[in-house]
């Protein structure tokens, strides 16, 4: 059977999206590793991942604009490079806000404070989710998918926890403020996170079913 | 097909209609044009007669005719038109008919008029008196005649079309039905045209080397797979684009994936970065090796490209599960860095008294103290090197260590009365509940277990403690049981405490004189005598270890 140039075209796309969902859990993995165990390497290796998945932006973007303008795909192709274009710009803040984590963490070396709020936990939320957007993406996986969806709550809660404990902290002793602060940033990035990877979930869902949960929230508010 | 059997019954309905029309009018034409000729000379020659005997009176009484009458004389001057003014008329002496007219009695001529949808044909006679009467009539021109029948013709090209389509579906239909019924299994049975039968005749041939090859590619794969299978190692064959052409069970296995999912890209059974970076560098050219973790398992990686006349074909991984290797690999390291550090700690101190000594620093009745300390600490060394010994030849599983026959309760009577001194110190009370039991073992390595429990659970007991042994002698299994009312070992470190030089509560060593070791002689001594050793232990309230010995 010979392959058509399109399909192997959009298999390679496939792979290419593989890729930098790789990169981008590899990103949040290293800033984590960074921020828990003070590592600079680390932090060093989130930053490079960073640059790595911009460059896998570029590039899978300029493969789903030669297949659109080559080949002019319909239906179910024209969903898949569609919603790859919308998941990659959600890898890439991924990875920026990886970077970002990655950047903080050096100002908080000699801090225990984050041992006494729930970050880890964040962090550990947010590397599932991520990982499990993209496992969702790679075996095309609704229920996983729509598994993510559900676990942004978790993420979403954890948030509104640390920002309670990180307050207390506040409260009790007023040298913590710079770090507390810190400390809320990398929070919001851990959240914002899971955001991004609960948009790569419905990505997911879009290309498979062709309907998008927020769509459908819009369609049936109106 | 059906396209060009149209154009080829609609082709030739159309040249077929063509010629007909043509040859039609053409004979048409001529028909009428000489009927018409006949008509305007039997006139021409009427009206001559008419002239020669009455002149213009003749004419001025004739009825209004359609045909135009002209009465030319011998100069050419009109003399008489019965649709025009003669006087305004020019000189018609040049005109066609009329020139053949003088010069053979009689002359036809035509004109089209500046349309071509009409045509004036004309007659011109001479008569006796040397004057010439013309008649002309209008008719319409051939060519007008043909626009005029436009909407029959219309019709019929439309009549044309449509029976050429509908012929076309049928008769594309009839030609390639018996094509498409021929059975490709066995063309050469086909009873179809003529014309087909060496086409047929190839695909015959074809259809039997087909069945060859495949037979032996199939032959080949299970050659393969047979192979590949009975391997422990991961073998995944990839194509140029990463796609998997080819994997065995191992690597599956090693990979945590169902072979249901291993047609795919390989990127999409795992995408660490280990993973990425070797297949990315075979599929580059460059052979690659990696380690990384698959589900805690430590999978060592080979990335080889396959290349072909200098193209790159594509990759072959070979995995490799090493995490028992690493494991060992890693107590081993630690063993020796373990080593390295208890060995020196008593050899410090042996050094330091002995300088101190050295210098003349201790006074004469100072000296056996110090020797003394010298002394305990070469003993501890002592102790530990000959531990670490019977660990490394119980490692080795020697042969030299012969099983016999070993009476059990003996050895724990024997047990109890060397470590009583001891006991007796810490105001330890043993006691100890014994049943006959012979069992199969090595003398000298159940000694030393049973020695190491008993130490341990004196030695890791609080002052006027207890110890009891007891020994069950079972129908399958024998059980040696020493427990004691010590400080017991938090649930973090029970899993650890058989390593070699662990110690579950580090600062406490020191004044407990252990060397280390002691429990992972036990663990050895228990896996030669495949017997197993069950730990409980409640941090603060004791410890009772188990042996369950197999007969």
């Amino acid at each position: 059977m010979v392959r058509s140039r399109f399909d192997s075209q959009l298999e390679q796309l496939d792979v290419e999206m593989i890729k930098m969902g790789a990169l981008c859990e590899e990103a949040i993995n290293a800033s984590m590793k960074a921020f828990l165990e003070n590592d600079d390497v680390a932090a060093q290796i989130a930053s490079e991942k960073e640059n790595e998945i911009d460059r896998k932006e570029r590039e899978i973007e300029a493969l789903c604009m030669r297949l659109l303008l080559q080949q002019q795909p319909v239906a179910r192709d024209l969903r898949l490079i569609s919603s790859a274009l919308k998941m990659i710009s959600d890898m890439e803040r991924i990875g920026d806000q990886a970077a970002d984590i990655a950047e903080i963490t050096a100002f908080l070396k000699d801090n225990d404070t984050k041992s006494k709020v729930h970050i880890r936990d964040m962090g550990i939320a947010a590397i599932k989710m991520v990982t499990e957007s993209v496992d969702s993406f790679v075996n095309k996986d609704m229920k996983l998918a729509k598994s993510v969806m559900e676990y942004d709550d978790v993420l979403d809660n954890l948030f509104v926890e640390v920002k309670q404990e990180l307050i207390d902290l506040i409260g009790k002793d007023k040298a913590n403020g710079e770090f507390c602060i810190d400390l809320i940033m990398i929070a919001k990035y851990l959240e914002r996170i899971g955001d991004h990877a609960t948009n790569i979930a419905e990505w997911v869902e879009y290309s498979i079913t062709g309907s998008h949960v927020k769509m459908a929230m819009e369609e049936g508010n109106k | 097909m059906t396209r060009r059997i149209f154009w080829a019954i609609f082709g030739v309905a159309m040249v077929m209609m063509l010629a007909a029309i043509g040859l039609v009018f053409g004979m048409m034409n001529a028909y009428f044009s000489a009927e018409r000729r006949d008509n305007l000379r039997s006139q021409a020659v009427f009206i001559g007669a008419g002239i020669q005997a009455s002149g213009f009176e003749y004419l001025e009484r004739m009825p209004i005719s359609s045909e135009r009458i002209t009465w030319i004389d011998e100069d050419g001057m009109v003399l008489f038109d019965n649709k025009a003014n003669p006087e305004k008329m020019d000189n018609h002496r040049a005109r066609e008919e009329v020139v053949a007219a003088f010069e053979n009695g009689e002359g036809f001529g035509g004109r089209y008029s500046k349309t071509l949808s009409e045509k004036t044909v004309y007659y011109a006679l001479k008569l006796e008196n040397n004057t010439v009467v013309r008649i002309s009539e209008l008719t319409i021109s051939p060519v007008a005649l043909f626009f005029t029948m436009t909407q029959p013709l219309a019709f019929i090209l439309a009549l044309a079309i449509f029976f050429s389509i509908f012929l076309a579906l049928k008769t594309a239909k009839k030609i390639t039905k018996p094509i498409n019924d021929i059975d490709l299994e066995q063309p050469e049975l086909a009873v179809v045209y003529d014309e087909l039968t060496p086409l047929l005749r190839r695909i015959a041939v074809q259809n039997k080397q087909i069945y060859w090859q495949m037979r032996e590619l199939k032959c080949q794969k299970q050659e393969f797979d047979t192979i590949t299978s009975n391997m422990q190692e991961g073998l995944l064959v990839l194509d140029a684009q990463g796609d998997v052409l080819s994997y065995n069970i191992g690597a599956m296995q090693l990979m945590g994936i169902e072979t249901s999912r291993a047609q795919a890209n390989v990127f999409q059974l795992n995408r660490s970065e280990g993973f990425r970076r070797s297949v990315e560098s075979a599929l580059a050219g460059v052979h690659r090796e990696e380690t990384i973790q698959i589900d805690g398992k430590i999978c060592k990686i080979f990335a080889n490209p396959v290349f072909q006349e200098d193209t790159l074909e594509g990759a072959i991984l070979l995995l490799f599960d090493i995490t028992e290797q690493e494991e060992r690999e890693r107590l081993r390291r630690e063993f020796t860095a373990n080593v390295s550090h208890e060995l020196k700690t008593p050899l410090t101190s042996i050094s330091g008294f002995a300088e101190i000594m050295k210098n003349g620093m201790v006074q004469g009745e100072d000296v056996p103290r110090f020797a003394g300390k010298i002394y305990d600490e070469a003993q501890r060394l002592i102790q530990m090197i000959q531990d670490i010994i019977k660990l490394s030849k119980l490692d080795e599983k020697q042969s030299i260590m012969e099983k016999e026959a070993v009476d059990l309760e003996v050895l724990v009577q024997e047990t109890v009365k060397r470590l009583e001194p001891i006991a007796q110190k810490k105001g330890i009370t043993i006691s100890v509940v014994t049943q006959p039991a012979v069992f199969t073992g090595v003398k000298q390595v159940l000694q030393e277990m049973l020695y190491n429990l008993c130490d341990n659970a004196i030695r890791y007991n609080y002052e006027n403690g207890k110890v009891t042994i007891s020994m069950e002698n079972k129908e399958k299994e024998i059980v040696i049981t020493v427990s004691d009312s010590g400080m017991g070992i938090a649930p973090a470190n029970q899993s650890r405490v058989f390593e070699r030089f662990y110690r579950a509560n580090e600062s406490r060593s020191k004044e407990t004189e252990g060397t280390g070791l002691g429990l992972s002689i036990v663990k050895h001594g228990a896996m030669l005598h495949d017997a197993k050793i069950n730990l409980t232990s409640e941090l603060g309230k004791g410890t009772k270890m188990k042996l369950v010995f197999p007969k």
